[in-house]
């Protein structure tokens, strides 16, 4: 089996990608347009800059070739939500090609290419079966990356875009809270011939609509059928792609060069850009840095970068045992609240904390205490009594159950039992975070 | 004549020469300092702007072209809006969706196009100057068969914010007029950069200072094929010009005979692409019926507003921008342009300019036009489209008339960005060329 995606993903400019329209969310249709994005006779683009620079940082991000000169073309197609009944894309000599992503670091998945392109406007259905445009989005820009088809399974297709996606967010500095998805095309064939299920919203769908197009494959040919090379979307609620038009192939869009954007020549703006370490490279980097455990990595990058960066400096200043400890203890189960209750994350007062636990001036329960006082803001007191009551209720669990114990040691998944029982028990008091600190601390305290 | 002496008859005017699509019903110039009006393919936001094209009836953009701004904060005041071929796909200004106007000197006669209505208007009002586009020689045609001066500018030294395009590649805005001084004067106005049109970007700066024309090349290829009244009326001009101390050679531009190909490779394949975004939607005609499924619905409308000409232009563009066709055709015609930038370039190295009669032929009547075949009247921009296709700019200069009364003109080549240069020939010639009014009676 063989699955190929393009993936669509919108970049974080102010203003629209042709027109000075604001690319932000409205409710009122139609309100963020000019004579541009609507396609009005003598109206022409005016290329916003911001677009090729978030083009070359992505290009660099997934290790692509950028071409020194770079342009556009104009895709025709007939769509009432495509206002010029052109998309003006790339065609030839897109900003990058020929790169690769490493999935977990390790599997290549090779890119074909990455262009820009503008978004078209929304189709809305109504119920009385008219339908209303709305062009709010028309212009909106836009980055395609395409990758080559080495995909695997649809697990797998999930897993890379959500490695991916996430690369992208923290590259382009998209806050995470933020509703920011992307849009697939997804290519796979069982057997010979290729199927396109078009337009899949999020990396969930992408998986469940390769899926079950991969089942309606191993079905037809089980069957003996013959599958063509077509286009199909997806539709969630009854699980099943449903056939739309046979294929149409690139080269029917008549692409031609956009006439009225020049040619761009982006080395030097290339040559400028320094792209940040991705999260995927740092887990990568921290697990062979550090030598510590791959999963442990990886919770600290995916909870912060931020706090990966607090792991690094303390391991710097006093050992990567004090590291693992406490601020993939301690810190990491309070990093949450933390980022709620200061924006800025001040965690010089953390090291301090650490710093007097490794002088030997407080005790490891004392550490703990402060840690958690500092970050989430209540008093120690408090937090003792809290800690001290989830503490106990655990030990009284083990207790109870010691086989846990020796499972966990072949399976860390066993410390879910106790996390269950604790959070059956205390209705949601604790935060999850903090009691699987608790349960493995204490577990990994009777081995 | 006072402009509103001009404001009062304008209605009139037209009413016999079919100049203006649209025109302002004042009747006084207010304090305007000059009247003008432009093709109606750049918009105005007052007055409709259909391109010629029935698909656009109705519509009043919301914003002035740059060109068409820049005048009116001139002192300007926009008499009309001129009927053109639709879209500007015509040498005759008969390929219209509207009126059809009429030749000053011969009402039985085309002006040309397709700027045809502005030529004429340059032509028939006094004192006027009128806006045209050439795409592959809509400025000069007109210019010439209408017997006035017309100068298409290199490509990207007039802002095309606000022009309807037919291929971006190629449009140029130009000025049109009875006085040679009349072209700097308005053309001082429109050139200029305008981040609007990324294309107008990279100009270098407008010169105008007057600078003596010294030599002329004369391709033997843009000789051939001629009228024998333009072939001797032009050979008259050309002993006229050595007199006035201009060294006249003859040279070879073979690649002239591709450019006319590759040009309608270019300008269809793009104008295909503009076209599209006619569906019925937006703005123009959205009638039909509106349950048909969207292909459908547009499709009705396309086959009813646009003109034949417009119908077979797409399907010629399309045809080109095809698979397995795009790369013979659409690429191979990018190479052409080169090829015939690179062969002017060399012949003004040594030459200021190069010059051809403007047309084959003077304004030929109506019943004539009907029998001609699309490849007949695509035939008859040869002189023309060379330079179009190249970017370069030209004027189309008054040169004399046939025995009909008829004007014939010739065009001036020049290099790219050097307008100043052929500014300076057009005053050179006006002093010294007898220039005939057409008798305008209403």
């Amino acid at each position: 089996m063989k699955i190929g995606l393009e993936c669509h993903v919108q970049l974080p400019t102010k203003s629209k990608m042709f027109c000075s329209c604001p690319t932000e969310d409205t409710e009122i249709p139609n309100s963020h347009v000019c004579p541009t994005c609507l396609g009005m006779p003598g109206s022409r683009p005016v290329l916003n800059r911001d677009v090729l620079k978030y083009g070359i940082m992505i290009a660099k991000m997934l290790n692509c070739e950028i071409n020194e000169t770079t342009w556009f073309a104009r895709k025709t197609y007939f769509y009432p939500d495509m206002s010029k009944s052109v998309q003006i894309t790339q065609y030839d000599n897109p900003i990058g090609e020929r790169g690769v992503y490493y999935l977990n670091g390790k599997k290549p998945i090779r890119i074909t290419r990455i262009h820009i392109e503008e978004d078209p406007g929304k189709t809305k259905r109504t119920a009385d079966l008219t339908s209303l445009i709305d062009y709010n989005r028309s212009g909106i820009p836009l980055a395609e990356i395409v990758t080559e088809p080495d995909i695997a399974t649809p697990a797998e297709a999930r897993e890379f875009l959500t490695q991916m996606i996430g690369d992208i967010k923290h590259l382009l500095d998209i806050p995470n809270e933020l509703e920011w998805t992307v849009k697939c095309d997804c290519n796979i064939s069982v057997g010979v011939e290729r199927v396109e299920v078009k337009n899949v919203n999020g990396m969930k769908h992408a998986e469940k609509a390769l899926h079950a197009e991969m089942i309606r494959q191993i079905a037809m040919i089980k069957a003996k059928k013959k599958i063509l090379r077509e286009t199909r979307r997806y539709d969630p609620e009854r699980d099943v792609t449903i056939g739309v038009r046979v294929k149409e192939f690139e080269d029917q869009y008549g692409y031609i060069d956009e006439p009225d954007l020049g040619i761009y020549h982006i080395k030097d703006l290339s040559d400028s850009i320094v792209i940040k370490e991705s999260p995927q490279n740092m887990t990568l980097r921290l697990a062979d840095q550090y030598k510590i455990d791959a999963k442990m990595a990886k919770q600290l990058v995916s909870t912060s970068v931020e706090l990966a960066k607090l792991f690094e400096k303390v391991s710097r200043d006093l050992g990567t045992p004090n590291a693992v400890k406490w601020v993939a203890g301690p810190v990491s189960a309070n990093w949450r609240v933390f980022e709620e209750r200061d924006p800025t994350l001040d965690s010089e007062k953390i090291v301090e904390i650490i710093k007097g636990f490794n002088d030997g001036k407080i005790t490891d329960t004392q550490c703990t205490i402060e840690i958690k006082s500092f970050m989430t803001g209540v008093d120690a007191a408090a937090v003792q009594g809290d800690s001290a009551g989830l503490d106990s209720m655990i030990e009284k669990f083990l207790d109870e159950n010691p086989k846990i114990v020796a499972d966990y040691q072949k399976n860390d998944k066993a410390a879910n039992q106790v996390i269950g029982f604790v959070m059956k028990q205390t209705g949601g008091r604790y935060s999850s975070a903090e009691v699987v600190e608790a349960a493995k601390r204490l577990i990994e305290a009777r081995f | 004549m006072t402009m509103n002496d001009t404001m009062k008859d304008l209605k009139a005017i037209n009413a016999k020469y079919l100049m203006f699509h649209a025109m302002t019903d004042d009747t006084d110039a207010g304090d305007a300092k000059f009247l003008f009006s432009t093709k109606d393919n750049l918009t105005s936001n007052d007055m409709e702007t259909c391109a010629g094209s029935r698909i656009l009836e109705g519509y009043r953009p919301a914003f002035d072209a740059d060109c068409i701004a820049k005048l009116r904060k001139a002192g300007g005041k926009l008499v009309g809006k001129c009927n053109m071929d639709e879209f500007g796909f015509g040498t005759f200004s008969t390929n219209s969706g509207f009126e059809i106007p009429r030749n000053p000197f011969d009402l039985e006669r085309a002006c040309g196009g397709s700027s045809g209505g502005s030529a004429c208007a340059a032509s028939v009002i006094e004192d006027h100057v009128s806006l045209g586009v050439s795409t592959g020689g809509s400025i000069s045609c007109p210019a010439s068969f209408c017997g006035v001066y017309g100068l298409t500018p290199t490509y990207g030294r007039v802002s095309r914010f606000g022009l309807i395009d037919y291929g971006n590649s190629l449009d140029k805005i130009g000025v049109i007029s009875q006085k040679a001084t009349d072209l700097k004067k308005y053309m001082t106005v429109i050139a200029g950069k305008d981040e609007r049109d990324p294309t107008s970007m990279v100009q270098p700066e407008f010169r105008t200072a007057y600078r003596k024309m010294k030599s002329v090349a004369v391709p033997k290829e843009g000789i051939e094929g001629l009228s024998k009244e333009v072939e001797a009326t032009f050979k008259k001009a050309l002993e006229q010009l050595i007199a006035m101390g201009v060294d006249v050679d003859y040279v070879d531009m073979p690649s002239l005979k591709y450019a006319m190909p590759a040009y309608y490779v270019l300008a269809t394949s793009e104008a295909s692409t503009n076209l599209a975004r006619y569906v019925g939607m937006r703005y123009g005609h959205q009638e039909g019926d509106h349950s048909l499924k969207f292909d459908d619905y547009f499709t009705s409308v396309r086959s009813k507003y646009f003109g034949d000409e417009a119908k077979r232009r797409i399907l010629l563009g399309t045809f080109t921008r095809m698979a397995g066709f795009g790369g013979r055709h659409y690429a191979k015609a990018r190479e052409v342009r080169q090829v015939i930038i690179k062969d002017y370039k060399s012949i003004l190295e040594t030459h200021d300019a190069v010059l051809a009669p403007t047309m084959p032929f003077t304004a030929p009547r109506f019943d004539e036009i009907s029998k001609m075949s699309a490849l007949d009247s695509y035939k008859a921009d040869y002189l023309t489209v060379p330079a179009n296709i190249a970017g370069i700019p030209h004027m189309s200069v008054p040169c004399g008339y046939d025995s009909n009364g008829m004007p014939v003109g010739m065009q001036f080549v020049a290099d790219h960005w050097n307008e100043d240069i052929l500014f300076s020939i057009a005053e050179d010639w006006e002093k010294q060329f007898d220039l005939r009014r057409p008798e305008v009676s209403i």
